[in-house]
């Protein structure tokens, strides 16, 4: 479905790639318990990069993005994040996890706060911003999300697709330079998919480092700079999206890809 | 489903419609559901037979055949009615309890001195009652003052005696806050913000710059706290040694104390459970199972009777101050696990969330996780105290004569030997009222900022 209704006739937008690395994997590997889940992982990501993981379930792509805040711990390997290791030091996990926003496939927004309060509540409480000064800076942030109006409700009272375009509102507001997102669409509606969607090809536009893990492949023709397939743990293949799409490599990106295109 | 065409390839949805009106109110009701058929218009019948022989009786014993006045038990019972009939028998007695009513609720503290009793509880519910005025901002904060400081107000009040220099300036402390709260809501009604920037404005100092701001509020503090310090020590009351405090006045102190003692303290002991330091969390662990699986009653008489051994001759507590702090730990453990409980049905995104944005263990806790978690548990909390407040009955095992031991002693009493119904009945209506409010609140509470489902 998602080859048909973005339509491929949209340009890939322009790159914005600097020669900056703001994130490294140095054979990364992880365990839960016995069963290893990331195997071996390298990975450099420039300032300005769009990267979309693609891949079966369990494959370890939510695990790998997970790694870079912290909300998993890896057990082998390095990390650096903006230049910070990522270690067992709290300063360093606080400092990346600043610079870091995710949003993530059950939106998980705060339910007895309000959707302002949302956005408002890390630049206050992490940030020390005075209060009117980042209220101001959410409404920016929900108005570039077309939601403005609903800034005084509650979670509860939104649809599935605004609740996850005030989740991007509230990781925006912490200004970071990285935003991850753990399949941001997949559970929403196919008519809301769209209005999301939209809101991030809009960051891409703005030069956001994005690293995005998905099913939308739309998506990830128009806006990826890379296009990465794991399975089992292990990145099979990276490349372009145009080469990724057209030409690929590994036997198993081709069954990957005849299956998830074959709708 | 007809033909379309051009025209009719627009979707117009049918107009909503009202659903279809009740049928026939109050009769209708009753005949569907107390008369529906043969088998449920006998039940009803027998029901209702039931219900209007236990209601006769009732009247009969509580009002109809009750003696109002009376000198003696033995007056009560030989009471006579102006026909001549001898109903005392057949009726209760609330002449005793009218009689014992006081002692009931003051125990033996002495007659001249109950106005200190009913001045503390006035006090208390002036200071909490800014709770329900719409315009006063941080009600925190008065919560959280009244329950830190009031105790040593009401220590000293209840008390009396020669407090020592601690006591005093921690009564001085509790009357500025007081002050402090009712200024604070003056202010707020008189068209300043609140207390801090009447403060500011009326001294002149709001333009002048943040810091010189904390050096005008300080310097209010030091003179309310002065002020405050000089009237209490002219006070001079006489003193109640603890012995005498009795009745439901005892009770609500040992409740009130575990209630407002048990859930901070049941927080900081489930957030230890959970915690991933292995000390703190064994010691949590530990603490919450021993004493949840022993019985009220045992803490109690360790706490009366071993723990005087186990202190330093030095420090020789009040009875009432071990039997406090038997019940505050057991109230702990309990509420511990509520709180748990609580925090367990958090969703996992909501701790991943928070932690993404980069808070501190501490700040998602309290912004995040606990207003989540507590609400959700509003039911099981007040559950929980409103057991407290029944458990603390088992005091009278220990010799503190509760309103349950004060309802027990008024039918040893040689005048009112043998009258045992009567106080129970009281104590239970007394008790009954008290829950059945709590219980109220507390579905107030699940309304109003309930966690569940009302707000989803």
């Amino acid at each position: 479905m998602s080859l048909e209704t973005h339509d491929s006739e949209q340009e890939h937008i322009a790159s914005a790639i600097s020669d900056e690395v703001v994130i490294e994997l140095n054979k990364v590997n992880k365990w839960y318990g016995e069963f290893h889940v990331l195997k071996d992982i390298d990975l450099t990501v420039y300032k300005g990069e769009r990267i979309v993981i693609c891949g079966p379930s369990g494959s370890g792509k939510s695990t790998l993005i997970r790694c870079i805040n912290r909300l998993e711990e890896h057990q082998q390997g390095d990390i650096l994040v903006n230049g910070v290791t990522m270690d067992t030091n709290l300063k360093n996990i606080d400092a990346i996890r600043r610079d870091v926003g995710m949003v993530f496939q059950s939106f998980n927004l705060f339910p007895h706060l309000t959707v302002l309060e949302n956005c408002t509540l890390a630049p206050i409480w992490v940030k020390n911003t005075p209060k009117a000064e980042a209220e101001q800076v959410a409404m920016q942030l929900l108005e570039r999300v077309k939601i403005p109006e609903q800034a005084s409700k509650y979670p509860g009272q939104l649809s599935g697709g605004q609740q996850q375009r005030v989740a991007i509102a509230r990781s925006l507001a912490m200004n970071p330079t990285i935003m991850l997102f753990d399949e941001p669409t997949s559970a929403l509606d196919p008519e809301m998919i769209s209005e999301v969607l939209d809101v991030m090809v809009g960051l891409a536009e703005s030069g956001m480092t994005m690293l995005v893990v998905t099913h939308e492949m739309g998506f990830a023709k128009r806006v990826a700079d890379r296009v990465i397939f794991m399975d089992q743990g292990e990145i099979v293949e990276q490349n372009t999206p145009d080469e990724f799409f057209t030409n690929p490599k590994s036997d198993r990106t081709k069954l990957f890809l005849s299956q998830i295109l074959a709708h | 489903m007809a033909d379309t065409t051009q025209e009719d390839a627009v979707f117009r949805p049918k107009p909503s419609l009202p659903p279809p009106p009740n049928t026939v109110g109050v009769i209708g009701w009753l005949r569907k559901n107390l008369f529906g058929g043969p088998f449920d218009t006998i039940l009803t019948l027998l029901g209702g037979a039931l219900i209007a022989y236990v209601a006769y009786s009732l009247y009969e014993y509580a009002i109809a055949n009750a003696v109002w006045e009376a000198d003696t038990y033995r007056g009560c019972l030989d009471h006579v009615l102006p026909n001549g009939e001898k109903v005392g028998h057949e009726g209760a007695c609330w002449a005793g309890v009218a009689t014992w009513f006081d002692s009931y609720i003051y125990g033996r503290y002495p007659d001249t001195e109950r106005w200190r009793v009913n001045l503390g509880a006035i006090v208390l519910a002036v200071w909490l009652a800014p709770f329900w005025f719409p315009k006063v901002k941080a009600k925190i904060l008065v919560g959280m003052s009244a329950v830190l400081t009031f105790p040593f107000l009401a220590a000293h009040l209840f008390l009396g005696g020669e407090p020592g220099l601690f006591l005093q300036a921690m009564v001085a402390i509790a009357l500025t806050a007081f002050a402090t709260v009712w200024l604070n809501v003056l202010a707020s009604y008189m068209g300043y913000q609140s207390l801090r920037v009447a403060l500011l404005r009326l001294s002149g100092f709001e333009n002048k710059g943040d810091h010189l701001h904390k050096y005008v509020l300080l310097a209010a503090c030091a003179v309310g706290f002065v002020i405050a310090f000089i009237y209490q020590s002219t006070w001079t009351l006489e003193s109640v040694p603890t012995l005498n405090w009795g009745g439901l006045f005892l009770t609500l102190v040992i409740s009130g104390i575990g209630i407002s003692s048990a859930l901070p303290s049941g927080i900081i002991l489930a957030l230890g459970r959970r915690s991933k330091m292995p000390v703190i969390r064994v010691f949590c662990t530990a603490f919450i199972e021993l004493f949840r699986s022993v019985p009220l009653i045992t803490i109690l008489f360790m706490a009366v009777t071993m723990m005087p051994l186990f202190l330093p001759e030095a420090i020789n507590p009040d009875k009432l101050v071990l039997v406090i702090v038997a019940v505050c730990i057991f109230a702990a453990a309990y509420m511990a696990e509520i709180v748990r409980g609580g925090l367990q049905a958090i969703n996992k995104g909501q701790y991943e969330a928070a932690q993404a944005m980069g808070l501190s263990y501490w700040k998602m806790m309290t912004l995040i996780i606990m207003p989540q978690a507590l609400k959700l548990m509003i039911p099981n909390i007040v559950g929980s105290f409103i057991g407290l407040l029944k458990d603390t009955t088992l005091v009278s095992i220990i010799g503190l004569y509760d309103i349950l031991l004060m309802a027990k002693a008024s039918g040893q009493d040689s005048k009112w030997l043998g009258m045992h119904t009567e106080p129970f009945l009281f104590t239970a209506a007394m008790f009954f009222v008290i829950c059945f409010c709590m219980s109220k609140y507390s579905q107030h509470l699940e309304r109003t900022i309930g966690g569940g489902y009302g707000r989803r």
